[in-house]
């Protein structure tokens, strides 16, 4: 409800000024697409709550080129099908930008379409590789991929300066990218691989493994995967008297680790995308959101935000809301934003994206790592 | 030294699983021995074992209960009650109507019962991975200080103990008791033995129910060894038993026990001087090989079929 009158505020002030000015201020449309219904849709809420933030604040700066900005919101629910459907739809409604989509799944097959359509989209969310593999280049992200986390644990590795290291992974797609990242990345600053072995998902007995890396007597044990697995890991390991530090992706850090390892998933390292609203530079932005009523802290919202700042600053330096000399803009400028200062490569990938590593507590609560 | 300590520890491992395999793997035989059928639902009868532990436990604990032979002691009896009524309950409403009829009628009826039981685990106890709490920690150890160190958990020694003492019961039951030899004469012929004025019913209930329970021990042991259960917790542990028991001859009791513990060796060998992605495929290799040159299992009595 409040959308609607927000958009017919929207509709009136420009017409106000269309009169009063006397010239055509036309409206950019910003297409937002993402999950509002379906099993993800909290993270949809993350989305929408930040770019409506994004364009609220700009439009309030004055636009962009002196033209407001116009979200135009759709449901994808995370579903390929649906989101195909709601690509064809962004195009018909005249939509030259777009940020989403959410999942990976679903950000593929649209950007095809907005690819065929010459619609530029920043994708605040989707981490798969692929995405950006294809030679697109009207497609960015405002989110790092699951590739560069592997190496940010392999530098935080190297410098404890290990004796040995195991690496364990799932046989995932996910999880044995990440452990064949760390393992590259640790043999090229010379630190010795003991082991590296993939387990299968869903098995529950690791005494084998536990023995194995107890008797590879390792300082490391990185593993890449989920947190099922990792949990009984962790904690047959401490059974049979492993002393290693385990490691693990993003994948393992949330509270199911807690629930299974108990106390063994005390000095559990993860890696983890900083906490960007408790960063002193955005606490206005935080205040801004809390007044709102909404919560910045979740993974998606400031990312989300991002996105339509790297469209609207893009715009800016390109001085035309084009998407190819938009997306030209993108390739070679860099963008201040509150998850830091963006600079793209070719292939629409940020150059970097910051992950830190945090120490996990047997109470579920975790705190950055030396 | 250090290479025999490590080759114990991986036998003890291998050891401790395959007990708990073999454990399962008698309600496989035992069904099968009598009525001729692989009881597909018996997976999910281990896993409703294994929940059902896990709820006693938590509500001790809520208690204040935390005297831990009382804990284990109930943990063991509620999970072998609710699994037993379980089993028993499996045979009445997906077995008994459809026994007699061609033998691809009570399968898909067992397959559906597993679906069934996994389904409503899903429903009641959500889909998550659940922690079960370390009741008992610690653990021998053998060798030199800051090497490799053969260490035997207390928990380890606990599910030899318990399996043990299972086994021996179930065989003292079927070789001297009245039971037990009811259940003897109606695996050799059913008919036959329904004419001799046994209740052929109630031996088939009871094979049920006394499958299910050991399932549900071995559910509550493996529970706490592994530390977590969720609702597909019975699909691969039933699988291995299920390969178990036709590894030592399906419808023989100490047959199910052998395969049980060469099974459980043989993976954790594999894990331990291969890798763990050739598991499996060392296991499942192992049948194939064993049923193309024995086909009726190690200690398979040659002459199963019936007419």
């Amino acid at each position: 409800m409040t959308l609607s009158v927000k958009k017919l505020a929207t509709a009136v002030g420009a017409s106000v000024a269309l009169m009063a000015a006397g010239q055509a201020a036309a409206e950019i449309k910003i297409g937002v697409a993402g999950p509002m219904t379906g099993p993800v849709a909290q993270y949809g809420d993350m989305q929408f709550s930040g770019t409506r933030m994004a364009i609220e604040r700009i439009n309030e700066a004055g636009g962009v080129l002196g033209e407001e900005l116009v979200a135009v919101e759709m449901d994808d629910a995370c579903d390929p099908k649906q989101a195909v459907t709601v690509a064809n739809r962004m195009v018909n409604e005249g939509v030259r930008f777009v940020v989403g989509h959410l999942c990976s799944s679903s950000t593929q097959p649209a950007s095809d379409i907005y690819y065929d359509e010459g619609i530029l989209m920043v994708t605040p969310a989707a981490t798969s590789p692929a995405l950006t593999e294809r030679g697109y280049d009207l497609i960015f992200r405002t989110i790092g991929l699951d590739s560069m986390q592997g190496p940010a644990a392999a530098d935080y590795i190297a410098a404890q300066n290990p004796e040995r290291v195991a690496i364990v992974h799932d046989k995932q797609q996910y999880g044995e990218g990440i452990a064949t990242a760390v393992r590259d990345t640790l043999e090229d600053k010379g630190v010795a691989i003991a082991m590296f072995e993939g387990i299968t998902a869903g098995d529950k007995d690791f005494s084998s493994l536990v023995t194995k890396i107890k008797q590879a007597d390792v300082d490391y044990v990185y593993y890449g995967g989920y947190h099922p697995e990792l949990g009984l890991i962790l904690r047959q390991a401490r059974q049979a008297d492993v002393d290693a530090t385990f490691m693990g992706p993003e994948g393992v850090g949330n509270d199911g680790i807690t629930s299974i390892a108990g106390d063994a998933a005390e000095g559990l390292l993860v890696t983890l995308p900083p906490a960007f609203d408790q960063k002193e530079e955005n606490q206005a932005l935080t205040k801004a959101f809390a007044e709102k009523g909404e919560d910045p802290s979740g993974p998606f919202v400031l990312t989300s935000y991002a996105a339509v700042q790297v469209i609207a600053q893009g715009m800016e330096q390109a001085g035309s809301t084009d998407p190819f000399e938009v997306a030209d803009a993108l390739r070679a400028g860099t963008f201040e934003t509150p998850i830091g200062t963006i600079e793209y490569a070719e292939n629409g990938d940020m150059e970097s994206f910051e992950f830190v590593v945090y120490e996990w507590h047997a109470d579920g609560s975790k705190t950055l790592a030396e | 030294m250090q290479d025999l300590l490590y080759f114990f520890q991986q036998l003890i491992n291998g050891l401790t699983i395959g007990s708990t395999y073999a454990l399962i793997a008698i309600g496989y035989t035992m069904v099968y021995g009598i009525i001729g059928m692989i009881n597909f639902a018996h997976g999910e009868i281990y896993m409703i074992g294994a929940y059902t532990a896990l709820i006693a436990i938590t509500g001790l604990a809520t208690l204040g209960i935390a005297w831990l032979p009382l804990v284990l002691l109930v943990a063991l009896i509620c999970a072998v009650i609710v699994s037993s009524s379980m089993g028993w309950a499996v045979e009445r409403v997906a077995y008994r109507p459809v026994r007699g009829r061609h033998r691809l009628i009570p399968l898909i009826s067992a397959i559906g019962m597993s679906i069934f039981l996994q389904n409503y685990v899903h429903l009641a106890q959500g889909s998550r991975n659940i922690g079960f709490p370390a009741l008992i920690e610690g653990s021998f150890r053998m060798g030199p200080e800051n090497t490799f160190q053969l260490s035997i958990s207390y928990m380890q020694i606990t599910i030899f103990i318990i399996t043990l003492v299972c086994m021996t019961a179930l065989s003292l039951f079927i070789s001297r008791s009245r039971t037990g030899r009811a259940c003897r004469a109606v695996s050799q012929d059913l008919g036959m033995a329904s004419l001799l004025g046994i209740d052929t019913n109630r031996i088939i209930s009871a094979t049920f129910v006394i499958g299910a329970a050991l399932a549900a021990v071995a559910g509550l042991l493996l529970g706490m060894y592994y530390g977590s259960v969720d609702p597909l917790f019975g699909f691969i542990a039933g699988l291995k038993a299920f390969t178990a028991a036709v590894l030592g001859g399906i419808g023989s009791i100490p047959g199910a026990m052998l395969g049980g513990l060469i099974l459980g060796v043989a993976e954790s060998m594999t894990s331990g001087y291969l890798s763990g992605e050739y598991k499996d495929v060392v296991a499942f290799s192992l049948l194939i090989l064993i049923l193309l040159f024995k086909p009726t299992g190690l200690l398979g009595k040659p002459e199963v079929e019936k007419i």
